[in-house]
């Protein structure tokens, strides 16, 4: 028994390989196996198996072999000939079609890969689709708002009793830090750091660089760079083990180095990651403090019900019994009673990792920013739009073109040509001008992505390396030319010979009525996207203008002044001496992004959960409320005369109306957050002693919630207020007296309205992204029906001719020519206005402060329409009005 | 001559299907070009030269008879044509000539 070659090999190759040479082939590759053999059966094999896959070229295959002699070749290769004459005769239509459909392309291309990396987000991970975080959801006054960070005690009762999960990590939310080397001068701001349980590594899959991932964040005060935070300080190699000083204040010592997060993770920002045990609060058995996001990784065998279900029974069995330990009277009961008759809760609840960037829109401690899916939805509806718009005009100007080859079709089909022939002979046409509208998309694409990604705050680059990616686009091209060639070709293929021989018009075939809806169908969209941009700017510079009930203009914020010390107020009287300054005030809380902290107040001679009153609260200073410019409403400001004000409150007009009092009867009233302790006579009370008007201090999507403000804490950040005028010298005034007070340490400053129009950004690229594209859909439908009127112009030049000879003037021709394509827009703006408005109404409908869409809107839209339609279609018929009649008669 | 341009590699096929006429079929000039060349050779880069040149008319082939070997696979013996005679000539021609006119060079020591 000879040994058998490897089966399945050989019938891959008697499989693709042409008859003629097969047998010679497999001979040869038979002998050589059967010589390795001998040496080596393992090798042989490989060997064999090798040689086949080598073999595998188009020269040695079957279908390329036949197709080379096949009449189907023959009539392709003509057909693709007579395409590329055709383009070439007419150059002024082959560009308009060719660039309409590659920047409708390009710009669809761009969205796709936008989008794409919108719907990575987080599937990096190792196991992201077992990851699940808890958050919180919590409804007091009639709010319910989400947190992305819970409880400490959480991830320790859920790892004893919830056996479904394998693995549960927690994160702790953290401000900004300075951070230096133990042996440098300069301190290094660090904006995003967050502490993390030693688990985390292991959670998300993620290895060091340098250092043991198991144990770097076991032990207090380690902490893990990522190679980007790690080089400000070090070389990398020598960073493992450095002591670092944290804040001025502890030491640190580096235990890991670790890679940059990815782009598109929930991390992509963090550079520092502190071991948890390293904050006091980590083994705090407080319910009521949320700060840890907490992450669980279940078993393959759970999935999210059973999670939730788990969660669900969390309140009952820990959250109200530790309530109960300090709220006298409190049972089990009574507190489940009250949560139904307040209408006020707080739940556990869960969302998958992957889920996080898009389907956690306005959640409170979040990590990164987040995406919205709503954006995804619309962007994808825009990216349709485009190719839609493209495809509509190439298959306008091909099928108006065609209906000019009438003779050319007639001819052919007299000759022998067959239906199917001639659709062939279409398709192959428009089938050819997708593929090199695709190599220009590509192109525009390569060139635009860097401007898309500095307008998008992305760093998306096209995978000209992924197989996938060249497979979809060569679909694309092939289904696009196909879908916007099938009309004309089946069009053209379709009449009798004798009708295209004879005179060439075949205008009762239908083809104008196809042309003239997609025109409608064109000027619908671009109306549509118009209406749109139009809103979300009206809706944008309507949020920028608001009155926000404060100053934000000329106000100057200076990050970390902590690291002044103790000496921190006297840096503050500085400061107030500077002759550019008006005012300062020290706090941490800000109307504009800021950290943010509620406490539960009870009110005089009530401890009943009913009553408690969980608000906003902000510590500020004397000086704050002039600071900012915030208007009291009753009472008085805090005032340093009276000693009294440590144990004063003044709350907005929100809390007032939340309690259900006036602002004037709110004074006097008087709350305390002091209820944890044992002899209850010694509550400390704070008493209302102002009430300010509602200000803004989230964005404009959320209404105002109720707010406390009070004297004291450690504050983090200087408002400064300074004059009108040349800021420069103030600035350089206060650098001066900075680095009097905390030498070394980094000036880290910004203007309020800056910070304030930052929240925007969001808001802010879309509309920019929206006004990109809404362009482009403009200049492509303009593009068709520019082409579309150069057309009906050259086809109607002897009309126009007999016209003038007879005495008709330049412009009751052009209006004559132009007065139909106009029709066709009014028609698809009269459709397209009501449906914008009731999209773009639904999209305002997420904000709370929000425009009414003017009137205007819908006049300028449809005026522009009209407009840019007269413009485009009024050159080509002015054009062919003011030819000389001869010369479109004598042809014949 | 660009007509009957002739690679590096085809060359090489076309000399030992010359030297080895009517006798010469895949695995033997594999064997022969490795043996030649000292370095191992995929049998398909040999078929892909044969075929051009089949093509180009360089060599034509016939099959042998069935014997026992390759599992009862026949052989394709090739044999060169005067047309690839030609051309292996005239290249060799063009070679020796142009290596004629090299002076004599010498690489001091």
């Amino acid at each position: 028994m000879k040994p058998q070659p490897p089966k399945r090999a050989l019938q891959f190759l008697r499989w693709f390989c042409r008859e003629d040479y097969l047998e010679e082939f497999e001979g040869d590759l038979v002998e050589l196996f059967e010589k390795h053999f001998e040496i080596s059966p393992k090798k042989a094999k490989r060997k064999f198996f090798w040689g086949v896959m080598r073999s595998f070229r188009p020269g040695f295959m079957k279908a390329f072999y036949k197709v080379n002699y096949s009449i189907t070749t023959a009539m392709f290769k003509n057909n693709l000939k007579v395409a590329w004459r055709n383009a070439l005769r007419q150059p002024f239509f082959t560009f308009l079609n060719t660039s309409g459909l590659a920047i409708g392309m390009a710009g669809a291309l761009i969205i796709t890969l936008f989008l794409h990396d919108e719907l990575s987000f987080d599937k990096m991970f190792a196991d992201a689709e077992r990851i699940y975080r808890v958050n919180i959801e919590n409804r007091t006054a009639g709010e319910t708002n989400h947190f992305a960070a819970v409880s400490s005690p959480l991830a320790n009762v859920m790892q004893r009793d919830f056996p479904q999960a394998e693995m549960i990590t927690r994160l702790k939310v953290s401000n900004s830090i300075l951070l230096k080397a133990a042996d440098a001068e300069q301190n290094v701001k660090e904006d995003y750091v967050v502490g993390a349980d030693s688990t985390f590594f292991e959670m998300f899959g993620l290895k060091l660089l340098y250092g043991n991932a198991q144990t770097a964040l076991e032990k207090p005060n380690s902490i893990v760079l990522t190679k980007t935070a790690a080089l400000k300080h070090f070389d990398l190699d020598k960073a493992l083990g450095q002591s670092m000083i944290l804040n001025n204040d502890e030491v640190y010592v580096v235990t890991g180095v670790m890679d940059d997060l990815p782009k598109n993770s929930l991390l992509r920002n963090h550079g520092v990651f502190i071991s948890l045990p390293s904050f006091s609060d980590a083994k705090s058995l407080a319910w009521n403090t949320w700060s840890f996001p907490t992450f669980v990784k279940l078993r393959s065998t759970a999935n999210k019900e059973s999670l939730q279900a788990y969660l669900s029974t969390v309140k009952e069995r820990y959250l109200i019994p530790w309530a109960m330990t300090f709220i006298p009277g409190m049972t089990l009961e009574s507190a489940l009673e009250m949560e139904k008759s307040s209408g006020n809760f707080m739940n556990f609840t869960s969302i998958a990792l992957t889920d996080i960037h898009l389907h956690s829109p306005n959640i409170e401690d979040e990590l990164s920013a987040n995406s919205d899916i709503q954006n995804v939805y619309i962007l994808s509806a825009v990216g349709v739009f485009l190719i839609l718009l493209a495809c509509v005009n190439f298959m306008n100007l091909s099928t108006a073109r065609s209906l000019k080859r009438a003779k050319e079709v007639g001819v052919r089909k007299t000759l022998g040509s067959s239906r199917f022939g001639l659709i062939k002979q279409f398709l192959t046409e428009s089938t050819l001008v997708a593929f090199v509208a695709l190599v220009l998309a590509i192109s525009i694409t390569a060139i635009s992505l860097p401007y898309f990604n500095q307008l998008a705050g992305k760093t998306i680059s096209i995978p000209f390396g992924s197989p996938l990616l060249w497979l979809a686009l060569f679909l694309v091209a092939i289904v696009l030319g196909f879908g916007s060639g099938s009309y004309p070709a089946f069009l053209m293929s379709r009449f009798a010979p004798i009708k295209g021989m004879k005179g060439g018009d075949i205008s009762g075939t239908g083809g104008r009525t196809v042309i003239n809806s997609l025109v409608v169908v064109q000027f619908a969209i671009s109306v549509f996207l118009m209406v749109g941009t139009f809103v979300v700017f009206q809706q944008l510079r309507f949020i920028q203008s608001k009155d926000l009930g404060y100053q934000k203009d000329q106000v100057l914020i200076i990050d970390d002044v902590n690291a002044t010390g103790d000496q921190i107020e006297a840096f503050k009287n500085e400061v107030k001496k500077i002759a550019q300054v008006e005012n300062a005030s020290l706090s941490s809380y800000l109307p504009t992004p800021s950290p943010r902290s509620a406490t539960t107040y009870f009110p005089e001679k009530s401890l009943e959960g009913k009553d408690a009153l969980i608000i906003g609260s902000w510590d500020i200073d004397y000086d704050y409320i002039s600071t900012l410019g915030l208007e009291l409403v009753a009472g008085r400001d805090f005032n340093m005369k009276f000693a009294t004000d440590s144990n004063a409150m003044i709350m907005n007009e929100s809390t007032a109306a939340l309690l259900g009092v006036s602002p004037e009867e709110a004074i006097g009233m008087r709350f305390t957050d002091d209820f944890h302790r044992e002899d209850k006579e010694n509550m400390k009370y704070f008493t209302v002693i102002g009430v300010v008007k509602n200000f803004h201090f989230e964005t404009l999507r959320n209404s105002i919630d109720a707010l406390s403000l009070t004297l004291g804490g450690k504050p983090k950040k200087m408002l400064v207020k300074l004059s009108a005028g040349d800021f420069s010298k103030g600035i350089s005034e206060l650098e001066n007296v900075w680095e009097k007070f905390a030498p070394n340490q980094p000036f880290d400053y910004y203007f309020m309205d800056d910070s304030f129009n930052h929240t925007y950004d969001a808001e802010q690229r879309l509309s920019k992204i929206f006004i990109i594209f809404t362009s482009l859909s403009i200049f492509i439908a303009c593009l068709g029906l520019f082409g579309l009127a150069a057309f009906n112009a050259e086809k109607r030049s002897k009309e126009i001719s007999i016209r003038k000879v007879l005495g008709a003037s330049i412009s009751q021709i052009t209006y004559k020519l132009s007065i139909d394509f106009l029709k066709l827009v009014g028609l698809a703006t009269v459709v397209s206005l009501p449906l914008a408005g009731y999209f773009m109404n639904r999209w305002l409908q997420d904000f709370s402060y929000r425009i009414e869409i003017p009137w205007w809107v819908y006049v300028l839209t449809a005026f522009m329409a009209v407009v840019i339609s007269i413009l485009t279609v009024s050159f080509q018929s002015t054009k062919a009005a003011m030819t000389s009649p001869i010369r479109a008669l004598k042809q014949e | 001559m660009s007509e009957h341009s002739l690679g590096e590699f085809e060359e090489l096929v076309l000399l030992l299907v010359a030297a080895n006429n009517k006798e010469a079929y895949g695995v033997l000039i594999l064997e022969n070009l490795e043996e030649k060349l000292g370095k191992k050779v995929n049998v398909s880069a040999v078929h892909v030269a044969l075929k051009r040149m089949e093509n180009k008319g360089f060599v034509e082939s016939s099959y042998g008879g069935i014997t026992n070997e390759r599992g009862g696979r026949r052989k394709k013996y090739y044999s060169i044509t005067s047309l690839g005679k030609r051309v292996l000539d005239s290249q060799y021609e063009l070679r020796t000539s142009i290596y004629q006119q090299i002076p004599n060079i010498s690489f001091g020591q």
